[in-house]
Formats: structure tokens, C-alpha cells, sequence
């Protein structure tokens, strides 16, 4: 078995969907944290200058998600089939794009009132639309794709909970039952149960 | 017999072409839809899985978010990347790739007082960006992951075409790369696409 090495900084991140798939496949690896003053020695030997990276055999990735979907199919939780797959890996990029919304609409906006404004109208528009549509994809038992946990809902999960803690108030799931079961089946998943209350407590 | 897959877009390059250069490419058949914006979008949106194309439709299955498609073609075409770590290299190729996508479009998306900035950042980003690209090139000439054609090529040649428009030499140092832009219209497939495509604004 292949050992693994996984560096970020000490922070959840774009790291956290790879932890998060690590727990729920129980595989070891090692969860480098960098101080910011140790990344810039580092950064020339990364693929693309970015973290994380993932080592193994030799080799590193980088990429969050790439790194994700690769530990995932390592496990069998990215997807049973070709068509599960690709529902999976366009759910995760959906998430993607409400977290970048987020980030570049928000999160990076300087004007108080321009961020009141898009935060306000991110929360009553355009996450309930989404939410609405994701509903629509996951099934009543709770998964994205097939009848398992997969990458998709580890996805869903983390980028709910990375972006609730800078709104007034967590993103509310009413009206979306399939959603709220995704939520339950994965945080209920014995290795990542275990992992949200061992995980470091961290800024970001 | 309608062929089994549906790809709907709109009548642009843009975030449908590299799924269209894979279907090229292995010479697999689907049916090249092109909607109009402002006629035929409206209805069609609500019945997508995020109000948003492309989609591809295929077994009565609605796929959305243009890499999601381009991966489950890139794996239908055998075209994915051979090995588990080829696929994620060839992932993490083309997610890097977003990047430069994204500094290229800007140009175009950008009003007339703003493009020349946008011009100047890409010009900034690309040489770095390149020369990381050309040393995680693989070592068979031509293509970025392992010893034959992929996904990554494709997406790489897509985009290299528009950023070449605004800076025509930077590929003249990195020979690994520049060899990838002659490999991929070699292929037949691809070559014929390229000649019969329909000409659209991007």
C-alpha cells in the first residue's frame, strides 16, 4: 500500500475535501501542515506553485479536487459506474462554482455596502435556487449518485459548512429533505464522525 | 439509429469544445446541438440539472458542468489517461488549465477601457504558468500524460489557440508544448472537426 502524504497549511481549505475522503475510506496518511513561512522554499518543487499537494510512490499531485477524486476512486467512493461518476464529479464542480461565487461576490468584495448587497441575494436567491436543483439530484435516501456515500456528498457537506461560518446565520436546509439526509449520511460515516471531532480547530 | 449521446450549447466554442475535440478525436458520433440564447435557452434552462449548459444527455441521464462531461466522454473515448495516476494527472492538468482559460477570457469578456489591463495580465500569468506546464509535460513528445492522446492535450490545444492570438510567441522556448499544439491536429479525427466546425465568435 502506497504511503501518502498530504500538505497544506494548517487550515481546513481546499485540503479538507481530501481529509474528509481519507477518513471515509479509513486510509493512513500523513496531514502536513505548513507555517506560512515555510511555503516559500517549498513552492518551486510543487507542480504549480499551489497547494495541496499529495505525495505518494514518488510522485505528487496537486489540484484539490483532482487529488480528491483520485483518493476517492482508490476507495470506491467516487462513483460505481461511468454515468455515477460523472454525476458525482458534476456535483463536486457545482460546489465548486458556489464556493468561487461566494469567494470572488463576497468574501474578496471591498465595498461594505456592494457585500451586503451580494451576500444578502447569495442567501435568499441564489443558494436557495441551487439548493433547489441539488435537491432534485440527490436521491431520498440521501446520495448524489448510486445508493452510497461518494465524493459528491463529501463535497456537498464541506463547502456548506467552509462557507456557513462567514454568513449571519448557517445556510438553512428546510425544504431540501434529500439534502439534509446527504448531510446525516456523511457526517454519520464512522470515519469521518471521527474525524470532525479529532480534526484540528482552525481559522479557516 | 439516433446516436447515444446528446451534447446541447450554445452556437459557441467556448466550454463545449474540448467534449467536441474528444468526440473527434476517437470518431465517436453525437448529436452536436446548438441552442439559441434568446429563444430557446429560456425553456430549456429549468429542465437542466443547474440551469446551466452544456449538458450531455446520454441513457436517459442528464450530465452537466463542462469537465464533468469532458471526463466521462475523455473515459467513454479511452482518452482519460491509461492508469489510475495518468487520469489524475490529466485531471490536474486540465483544473490548472482553468486558470489560463479564465485570464484568456477575461480579454473578451472585458469592456474596451479594461481589456488592455486584462491583456497585460495574461501576459504577466502565461510565461510562468507555461514553464511549469512545459517541465510537467511527460516525456513523450507530444503528449503532456503518458504515451498517447489525452483529454489534457485536447483542453491544452483549445486553449493555447486563444491565448497564441494574443501572444503569439510563448511557446517559442517550450518545445514539449509546442510540439502538443502539432500532435493534436494530426489527429485525423480532430483535423477533419477543425476544418468543417462551424466559425462562431469564440
Amino acid at each position: 500500500m502506497p504511503s501518502y502524504k498530504l500538505t497544506y497549511f494548517n487550515g481546513r481549505g481546499t485540503a479538507e475535501i481530501v481529509r474528509l475522503v481519507f477518513a471515509a475510506a479509513g486510509t493512513e496518511y500523513e496531514d502536513v501542515r505548513l507555517e506560512h513561512d515555510q511555503w516559500p522554499e517549498l513552492k518551486p518543487s510543487t507542480p504549480m506553485g499551489q497547494l495541496p499537494i499529495l505525495e505518494m510512490d514518488g510522485t505528487m499531485l496537486c489540484q484539490s479536487n483532482s487529488i480528491a477524486r483520485y483518493v476517492a476512486k482508490m476507495a470506491g467512493l467516487a462513483g460505481k459506474t461511468p454515468l455515477d461518476q460523472a454525476r458525482v464529479d458534476m456535483v463536486m464542480d457545482g460546489m465548486v462554482d458556489m464556493g468561487n461565487k461566494f469567494a470572488y461576490e463576497i468574501y474578496y468584495e471591498k465595498d461594505e455596502d456592494k457585500k451586503a448587497e451580494k451576500k444578502k441575494d447569495y442567501v435568499e436567491k441564489y443558494v436557495p435556487q441551487f439548493f433547489s436543483s441539488l435537491n432534485k439530484l440527490a436521491s431520498d435516501g440521501g446520495y448524489f449518485a448510486g445508493d452510497e456515500l461518494t465524493l459528491a456528498d463529501i463535497a456537498f457537506y464541506n463547502m456548506v459548512t467552509m462557507v456557513n461560518p462567514y454568513l449571519e446565520q448557517p445556510l438553512s436546509l428546510d425544504g431540501f429533505p434529500n439534502l439534509e439526509k446527504v448531510v446525516d449520511n456523511v457526517t454519520s460515516n464512522p470515519g469521518i464522525a471521527k474525524w470532525l471531532k479529532e480534526r484540528p480547530e482552525t481559522p479557516y | 439509429m439516433a446516436p447515444k449521446y446528446r451534447l446541447i450549447y450554445f452556437n459557441l466554442r467556448a466550454r463545449a469544445e474540448p467534449t467536441r475535440l474528444l468526440f473527434a478525436a476517437a470518431g465517436l458520433q453525437y448529436e452536436d446541438v446548438r441552442i439559441r440564447r434568446d429563444t430557446e435557452w429560456p425553456a430549456l434552462k429549468p429542465n437542466t440539472p443547474m440551469g446551466q449548459v452544456p449538458v450531455l444527455e446520454v441513457d436517459g441521464v442528464t450530465i452537466c458542468q463542462s469537465n464533468a462531461i469532458a471526463r466521462y466522454v475523455a473515459k467513454e473515448t479511452g482518452l482519460a489517461g491509461k492508469t489510475n495516476l495518468e487520469q489524475a494527472q490529466v485531471d490536474m492538468l486540465v483544473d490548472g488549465m482553468g486558470d489560463l482559460r479564465g485570464k484568456q477570457a477575461a480579454i473578451r469578456k472585458a469592456s474596451e477601457d479594461k481589456k488592455d489591463q486584462c491583456k497585460e495580465e495574461l501576459a504577466a500569468f502565461a510565461p510562468n504558468f507555461l514553464r511549469r506546464y512545459e517541465e510537467l509535460s511527460g516525456p513523450h513528445a507530444g503528449h503532456l500524460v503518458g504515451d498517447s492522446l489525452t483529454w489534457a492535450d485536447l483542453e491544452f490545444y483549445d486553449v493555447m489557440a486563444k491565448v497564441l492570438m494574443y501572444l503569439p510567441g510563448i511557446l517559442d522556448n517550450l518545445p514539449k508544448l509546442a510540439k502538443v499544439m502539432d500532435t493534436v491536429p494530426a489527429n485525423k479525427g480532430v483535423a477533419d472537426w477543425l476544418a468543417k466546425r462551424p466559425e462562431t465568435p469564440h
